[in-house]
């Protein structure tokens, strides 16, 4: 099998795991318990009756799929019950707000946790490891909303430091100039992307630290000592290199926890992206607005995830495919 | 850096130093949907309404709604009675439109039609229905006719609908009002027009100098979105935000009260929460409940219940009990309303009157097999109510009652509260100023299939209602509600636990701050920021 069969093959996989995702949420969602207007405890029956009709969520599950898979094929993602407005426009908007939070988010996570993770590897089981270990463990062990609470209220509101949720300053911001709005988007980014990227760094950190040791015991590494070379070239050529895998891997794995975790980090932050967008539309059953926010998601995941593979196949030769060879690409 | 790129950017510009300069900061807790006015149902599209849309008139800060000599004008200049069922008003001629388009008495018209319209589904609706039609005389004079004559005509005819412009609206079919541009882009009449809508970011309003009514105080109005309670009492608290018109809970106000750069403001609320007994069978609202449908069940329930205490406790002073449906809002708020005492030796004997008896020694009372055992309801959302679930549990237990709590996603509470499959369910209605409709849509008949979901019918408390809405002076209303209150209170279909008070942060360099209870925001155009106080956010030019 060829690279370009093996890339088609997992093209064509991606996109039907994708419409199995977008399916399986929109019957979950359609099934859940409660309906659009019953958000409002005081919605008036009467009212939210006739907003069901006007939306056709009185027809069978079947033919409102129907009709949503013959949209979606005209490109059309429907329109939010609860937005008032077309659903392609709210994810327009929100989309480029999760993905540079996810991208911060991601710098801090793989810088960080990849540095720890050389350096608890280079002093194994000495002091600084020990203590690292134990303090990226409680990191990881926290639960992202509760780092985000006591972030916000020590250097938010204790300290000022850094502003109290939001994406911009709305006063300053649209009078100033676009420097001063990229510098303050940086400022409000802190927090939001340290609440994430701290999580992920700590559990980078632990996987790299791990491969890092398991490397260190091959005998090219012993091999590279023996000749005397410097200890940084030995880790950071012979080591580290070798130890990427399965910094690789966790790149793949990294997309579905940053998206889980945006959801409640962009709505304690006020971060008006995908994520919150994702969660008040659960909230407020707005099925359209739920189903295309899974399908984005997927779809980043999904793209991450071939990312990952491809990357993983360019860094080692041994997982690349092979014309005539009966495997597929292994991924660690 | 950005502390300095800031001031500078506005010293480059002059920034405004007058006395009608100024930025306020509302750190709401939600989103409009739209604000379009007929489809507005949440507060803060209706505060931001409120801004941009005027009504006829407006009900003054004694928030009487009987009669009409405690109106305030606002687009009709003055008003008169022609016959017992025709009242006339006169719009003001300086009102315009932002579009620069005159307001006339054809958008009165239009615009009743269109609240009228069961396409347009406004949940304003309903409270329209006595009155006939609206038509215009001429160009500035409007007649609305109504079927009955009744004490709250006027308000009626006022309160409920802001005037649209009917050359921007009449082009656009109904059915597509709720997700029309005009929506998000409204042109108003009001004191502020409309700037910008960044979606899930902000609203920013800017002053009319114009305004026909005078111009307001204050500049511009930006309405930040932060969907968390907490943090956006922390943009306020931080210095980032100017209002929090509700704290909430006793920690917040705490907090608010140690910050040196806010002022705390208290105002009457318009919310009670209260434990609602289903009538009806949940798993069948055909049959009656088999405990609920007792009254002397519910008022043995509701005599062993503590309110005071549990208040203490949840909500410090905060919050009041409210002696019957209603909160503080309401003019016929009188503690002397009669209630059941708080007596669990009384509740005792009344459940061992009616059988309800602990038989087999287990600590829960039963009867013919079935224990006294019910689900409260409580939605996830709800910190307090959850509180107030748990802390009822433990005082029906002290007489032998076992409850669990139930608490649910509010979609999933309110679809089951309006397809009568609950027991108990701990819910809040908000009022607005006039007890007549709120009231009577969720204690009379006129409720069952609406908001009445615990479906409590009583013949002599529709009779005093009656009585009451159709009482020709205030103090006669007053003791005709008093009396179906009292009604209402001794059949105890629910249980009155809380009406909060309301209380406010507003950044102490704002004066002239004033708060209508039953909208916070009605009179935002009034608030000042005097020149000496001014700081680098009020001086900032676009």
């Amino acid at each position: 099998m060829t690279a370009a069969t093996w890339l088609l093959r997992r093209l064509v996989a991606s996109v039907g795991i994708i419409f199995a995702v977008v399916t399986f949420v929109f019957l979950l969602i359609h099934l859940a318990p409660g309906k659009p207007c019953t958000f409002g405890e005081q919605a008036d029956p009467v009212v939210c009756k006739q907003l069901i009709q006007q939306f056709g969520l009185d027809q069978p599950i079947l033919e409102q799929y129907w009709r949503y898979l013959v949209a979606w094929a005209h490109g059309n993602l429907g329109y939010s019950f609860s937005l008032h407005r077309p659903v392609l426009d709210a994810i327009a908007e929100t989309l480029p707000f999760t993905l540079q939070l996810a991208g911060a988010a991601l710098v801090i996570d793989f810088l960080l946790g990849l540095g720890l993770g050389i350096y608890q590897a280079a002093r194994v089981n000495r002091l600084p490891d020990v203590v690292l270990s134990n303090v990226t463990l409680f990191i990881y062990s926290l639960p992202t909303f509760w780092l985000a609470l006591l972030l916000l209220l020590v250097f938010g509101e204790k300290l000022g430091w850094f502003p109290v949720g939001g994406p911009n300053d709305v006063i300053f911001c649209p009078s100033v100039n676009s420097f001063y709005c990229v510098l303050d988007r940086l400022w409000h980014l802190v927090l939001p992307a340290a609440t994430l990227g701290l999580v992920g760094a700590a559990g980078t950190a632990r996987f790299q630290r791990a491969a890092m040791l398991e490397v260190a015991a091959q005998d090219y590494v012993r091999t590279a000592r023996a000749k005397g070379l410097p200890e940084r070239r030995v880790v950071l050529r012979h080591q580290l290199r070798n130890a990427l895998l399965s910094f690789i891997t966790r790149f793949g794995l990294a997309f579905p926890f940053l998206l889980t975790g945006a959801v409640l980090t962009e709505t304690i932050y006020a971060w008006p992206g995908m994520g919150r967008l994702a969660f008040e539309a659960i909230l407020t059953r707005d099925y359209p607005l739920v189903t295309a926010t899974a399908l984005i998601a997927s779809t980043v995941v999904v793209a991450g995830n071939l990312l990952a593979d491809i990357l993983l196949g360019l860094a080692d030769p041994r997982l690349r495919v092979r014309a005539g060879a009966d495997i597929d690409v292994v991924t660690a | 850096m950005l502390a300095v790129a800031a001031p500078s950017a506005c010293e480059r510009r002059g920034g405004c130093t007058g006395p009608n300069c100024g930025t306020l900061i509302n750190a709401a807790v939600a989103e409009p949907a739209t604000l379009l006015p007929p489809s507005s149902e949440d507060i803060v599209s209706n505060d931001i309404d409120e801004q941009l849309f005027l009504k006829l008139a407006d009900v003054g800060m004694s928030e009487n709604t009987v009669g009409d000599e405690d109106f305030q004008p606002l687009l009709a200049q003055k008003w008169e009675w022609d016959g017992p069922l025709t009242l006339v008003f006169h719009l003001d001629a300086r009102a315009r439109w932002q579009d620069g388009q005159p307001v006339t008495a054809a958008d009165v018209e239009f615009t009743f039609n269109a609240y009228n319209d069961s396409i347009v589904a406004s949940p304003f609706r309903p409270k329209l229905h006595r009155i006939a039609s609206v038509t215009q005389r001429d160009s500035l004079t409007a007649v609305f006719r109504f079927r009955e004559r009744y004490p709250e005509m006027f308000y009626d005819a006022v309160y409920h609908m802001r005037i649209l412009p009917a050359h921007l609206l009449r082009p656009v079919p109904r059915d597509q009002w709720r997700t029309a541009p005009f929506g998000r882009q409204p042109v108003g009449d009001g004191p502020y027009r409309f700037v910008s809508w960044q979606a899930a970011q902000s609203i920013e309003l800017v002053a009319d100098s114009t305004f026909f009514l005078g111009r307001p105080g204050i500049r511009r109005l930006i309405w930040r979105f932060t969907p968390n309670l907490q943090v956006a009492v922390q943009q306020v608290i931080g210095d980032q935000a100017d209002v929090r018109e509700q704290l909430v809970t006793p920690d917040n106000v705490n907090r608010a009260r140690a910050a040196k750069q806010l002022a705390i403001y208290t105002y009457r609320g318009n919310v009670y929460t209260f434990l609602s007994f289903n009538q009806r069978a949940a798993d069948d609202s055909a049959q009656p409940h088999p405990i609920f449908a007792d009254r002397d069940v519910r008022r043995a329930l509701t005599m062993a219940v503590d309110r005071a205490s549990l208040l203490k406790s949840a909500l410090g002073d905060l919050a009041k009990v409210p002696p019957g449906p209603m909160s503080e809002l309401l003019g016929i708020w009188d503690p002397d309303i009669r209630q059941l005492p708080y007596d669990t030796a009384q509740a005792g004997r009344i459940l061992n009157a009616h059988g309800w008896r602990d038989h087999d020694g287990d600590g829960i009372r039963d009867k013919n097999g079935q224990p006294l055992a019910f689900h409260i309801l409580v939605p996830t959302s709800s910190v307090l109510r959850k509180q107030y679930a748990q802390l009822l549990q433990e005082q029906f237990r002290t007489i032998g009652a076992h409850v669990e709590v139930d608490a649910l996603e509010p979609t999933v509470v309110n679809q089951r509260v309006g397809t009568g499959k609950f027991d108990t369910a701990i819910l809040s209605r908000s009022n607005d100023p006039s007890p007549s409709s709120g009231i009577a849509q969720t204690w009379t008949r006129a409720g069952f299939g609406g908001s009445n979901f615990g479906r409590y019918y009583s013949p002599e408390f529709e009779r005093l209602v009656d009585r009451a809405v159709t009482a020709t002076n205030r103090d006669q209303a007053r003791v005709f509600w008093r009396a179906a209150m009292e009604t209402l209170n001794a059949d105890a279909p629910g249980i009155f636990l809380y009406a909060l008070g309301n209380v406010a942060a507003v950044h102490t360099r704002v004066d002239n701050v004033q708060f209508r209870p039953d909208s916070w925001a009605a009179l935002l155009r009034t608030w000042r920021i005097p020149p000496d106080r001014l700081i680098d956010r009020d001086r900032v030019e676009r």
